[in-house]
């Protein structure tokens, strides 16, 4: 079943698509996947690729996973390529993650915080250890668990937001206050990159990129390649009610929510522009669904490009082309699925390069050997 | 969750071309103005297509922007109708673009994209060729940060890129460069071709047809506009070349399908072990065989085998 | 206008200005050429700004040619002659303005200018070579104000930097790109 490049194209890739497919759907004795079962049980998943994918929609996200069995690199695509045919309604104003109905919240500056430290649902103090029990997992046992849940759950009242960490250090000046920023945020999806860009450009570029990829650079800052030192204000993770104009009479109205991260981290200080007191630095990060480790490397990031913004970077993070440019998911996946396309034109030119310089070696050392 | 959402299942049809009005516009926005500044690589958004970056989305947002109804489309990659790729963006383009005719025969097309290769045969004023580009910078192997190498462009400052050159020549007696040959333009910037090899890059020069290049992951657009310089770098003393396709005896080898010996050649060995050239170009050797076959059968003479 | 001809284009359809893009990229792929849009329905200044702009860009129209409903559908933003990409002006009146020429990083930010003239293909000839002719191109223009080609030849004159113009009459089009050398015959 060779494949030769020059013919038989057409019929080389219907046989991969059932090929594929086939494997999918390889144990005959399996049920097909129900998109509900990866949007519930696998929703970390779900949440990276609604992340990568640049768009909201956990149920087209549960299906691209179903689709590309798993692959993320190519589910996030499948969802990027669809967005990439929806007409734009309208855009939306800046919306206000302090109305966010957090699910976890906790800060890492202080022990306790206005609102409380909040743990929700997390694995970072669980026992990594592999729960047998759920080989066999018993679908009465299964269906029970979120009912005890509610069962067991107090009948008092969560607030229905909670306070950001960071306005109590703003109000104490310990950070610089916010400030008003001009015109329309850029539109990654709209115009190039040019650089310099600004934050905005930068942040959006980071929000939508592949987690493996912000995590690395964002590690090599951590580990000493730059010097952001951070400490996370606040981590929070929930919905965030999205407010559009109503159609009619332009008031704001709730249009649904959206799962989102959000984390703050404060950075070393450092003197202001005007020679006023010195404050912390701000690194922001946020993306689409549940990615704390995706939201934690694009706050440090963002703080180690703001920094190399100004003063030139001295580290690889600190390198907005170097950053901006690398982490995309789909231009780097595409990228290196590419060099399975055959390229026997250009071996054939650097084949031939390489005979006449290895001829011009040859009569060299022929002639060499002639003078001696 | 809202977990009364319903998937809508009758999505409606893609627009024609598939990218939507704007995406288009923006994409024909730069087109004209990297006409106008012959071999600049103009930025665009570059939307994302249902293939991967790498595949020819950049030469696809061209050709969905410049399709209409009235064409005839002809893809190639390596020079072959029916190579994977190519037949994969045929296919896409005939399910996104309905009445638009697809041809294999190079003089029938008045839309031709292309992955690496340059059809042998001349264009004419009534086509346009669009051509996939992986790397859009040819500063890109002594410079890195594209910021830089903007300003280089700008100021026309190619003094790195000669000095690598001119090291490959100290070093191997040679230029090494095979395919991607810098080439200037209207005796300014100096682009990448494409990975096209160093035989097409004359085809550029005074071409009757414009030849438009896309880098959809890198989100550019340039242009070698028609009746336009288009000159490879070379040293007076070590001249521009291209790939030599003489035996060892010196005679030029023909292709073993129709017998040119005037094309570019594909070198591939068949189950005995046995080198064999071909035509890269499909619809060249095609026609060169059926010219054969008519001359045959008017002259009664055998087909070259 | 006869609404029931289908042979005319709606220059605000998808198709219409697919076909009118690929007349604006043959004028600018062969400077100098005359190109035809009597079949858009409508003047060829609107027919070009119809097809190349959008709500991404900004127009500038320091004549007040544009009518405000024209304008609206245009989507481009307003702005002044010396910022904007797009510059819509009456080629009979003295340029009063320089208009956005580029950077070297970024030349692509120069304008592209579109001109009226009372008519392409009869007056003055103007003498082009360049990239897109092959030897020599000649393009009679009647009501382009001297003072255009003055100015442009200092617009253009430090390339990569310079403007794009489109010139136009009621029905026809031509292109000159920034690199396009334009010497005028005496009369």
């Amino acid at each position: 079943m060779g494949y030769v490049a020059i013919k038989g194209g057409k019929a080389a890739i219907e046989g991969a698509a059932v090929a594929t497919n086939c494997l999918r759907a390889a144990n005959e004795n399996d049920v097909p996947l129900a998109l509900d079962a990866i949007e519930g049980q696998l929703r970390l998943l779900v949440s990276r690729v609604v992340s990568e994918g640049g768009l909201y929609h956990p149920k087209l996200a549960a299906l691209a996973i179903k689709q590309f069995q798993g692959d993320t690199l190519e589910a996030a695509f499948a969802l990027r390529a669809y967005r990439s045919t929806k007409p734009r309604l309208l855009e939306t104003p800046p919306q206000n993650t302090a109305h966010m109905r957090v699910i976890r919240r906790i800060s890492s500056a202080f022990k306790d915080i206005p609102g409380g430290q909040m743990l929700g649902p997390t694995y970072d103090y669980a026992l990594r250890l592999l729960d047998l029990g759920l080989v066999d997992e018993n679908p009465e046992d299964f269906r029970a668990i979120a009912r005890r849940f509610l069962d067991d759950a107090p009948d008092s009242e969560l607030p229905d937001s909670f306070p950001k960490v960071l306005d109590a250090l703003r109000g104490e000046g310990l950070l610089p206050p916010l400030k008003p920023v001009a015109g329309a945020p850029f539109d990654i999806t709209r115009q190039p990159l040019i650089f310099p860009v600004s934050r905005a450009a930068a942040l959006a570029t980071m929000a939508r990129a592949e987690t493996g990829s912000l995590l690395a650079i964002a590690y090599s800052n951590m580990r000493g390649y730059g010097d952001v030192h951070p400490t996370i204000a606040e981590l929070r993770v929930g919905y965030v009610p999205v407010m559009l104009p109503h159609p009619v009479t332009g008031e704001p109205m709730e249009a649904g929510e959206v799962l989102m991260t959000e984390c703050e981290v404060v950075a070393m200080f450092e003197g202001d522009d005007q020679g006023g007191k010195p404050v912390f630095t701000l690194g922001y990060g946020a993306c689409f669904g549940h990615n704390e480790v995706k939201a934690i490397s694009m706050a440090i990031l963002d703080r180690a490009l703001q920094k190399g913004m100004k003063d030139g970077a001295s580290n690889p993070s600190e390198d907005p082309e170097f950053v901006l440019l690398h982490v995309d998911g789909v231009d780097s996946m595409g990228f290196a699925s590419h060099y399975k396309m055959p390229h026997y034109v250009t071996f054939q030119s650097d084949m031939d390069r390489l005979r006449t310089t290895q001829a011009k070696a040859g009569n060299d050392t022929a002639l060499q050997k002639e003078t001696l | 969750m809202n977990n009364t959402y319903e998937l809508p299942l009758d999505e409606a049809g893609y627009a024609f071309g598939f990218m939507d009005e704007y995406a288009k516009k923006e994409v024909r926005r730069a087109i004209l103005k990297a006409i106008c500044i012959p071999g600049y690589q103009t930025p665009y958004a570059s939307r994302e297509m249902p293939m991967g970056r790498g595949f020819g989305t950049g030469g696809l947002q061209l050709t969905l922007s410049l399709i209409g109804r009235n064409d005839t489309l002809k893809v190639i990659d390596q020079g072959s109708d029916d190579s994977v790729n190519a037949v994969n963006l045929r296919q896409f383009v005939q399910m996104t673009c309905p009445d638009v005719d697809v041809t294999e025969k190079t003089e029938e097309a008045t839309l031709i994209q292309s992955r690496h290769r340059i059809p042998e045969k001349p264009l004419t004023e009534a086509q346009i060729l669009v051509l996939q580009v992986p790397y859009p910078d040819a500063l890109v192997v002594v410079e890195p940060s594209e910021a830089r190498r903007k300003t280089m462009h700008g100021e026309a400052d190619y003094s790195r890129l000669l000095v690598k050159l001119y090291e490959d020549i100290v070093k191997f007696d040679e230029i090494t460069i095979s395919h991607r040959y810098p080439t200037r333009i209207h005796g300014h910037y100096i682009i990448d071709p494409s990975p096209i090899p160093r035989w097409d890059v004359p085809k550029l020069h005074q071409s009757k047809a414009l030849v438009l290049l896309g880098a959809g992951r890198e989100k550019k657009i340039y242009a070698v506009p028609p009746y336009t310089l288009a000159e490879p770098l070379a040293f007076e003393d070590v001249a521009f070349s291209v790939e030599d396709f003489r035996d060892a005896q010196g005679n030029r080898r023909t292709c073993s399908r129709c017998g040119a010996v005037d094309s570019f050649l594909d070198e591939f060995s068949n189950e005995a072990g046995e080198k064999i050239y071909q035509c890269s170009d499909a619809a060249y050797c095609n026609e060169q065989l059926a010219c054969q076959t008519r001359h045959a059968q008017t002259t009664n003479t055998e087909v070259f085998a | 206008m006869n609404t029931t001809d289908m042979t005319l284009m709606n220059v605000w359809q998808a198709h219409t200005q697919q076909r009118l893009f690929r007349r604006l990229l043959e004028a600018f792929s062969y400077p100098g050429r005359l190109l035809d849009a009597t079949d858009s329905g409508t003047t060829a200044r609107l027919a070009i700004l119809a097809t190349l702009l959008d709500g991404e860009v900004n127009l500038a129209d320091p004549h007040g040619l544009i009518t405000p409903e024209d304008r609206r559908r245009l989507m481009a933003s307003a702005a002044a002659p010396e910022q904007a990409r797009f510059v819509v002006a009456d080629a009979a009146r003295v340029p009063n303005f320089t208009p956005a020429l580029g950077s070297l990083e970024s030349p692509e930010f120069g304008a592209t200018l579109l001109l009226e003239v009372e008519q392409l293909g009869a007056g003055s000839p103007l003498l082009l070579t360049g990239p897109g002719i092959a030897s020599q191109k000649q393009l009679a223009v009647h009501g382009l104000h001297p003072d255009w080609i003055a100015r442009r030849a200092d617009w253009v004159s430090a390339y990569p930097l310079g403007v794009d113009i489109i010139l136009c009459d009621a029905k026809h089009f031509a292109a000159l790109p920034r690199t396009t050398q334009i010497t005028q015959e005496a009369l």
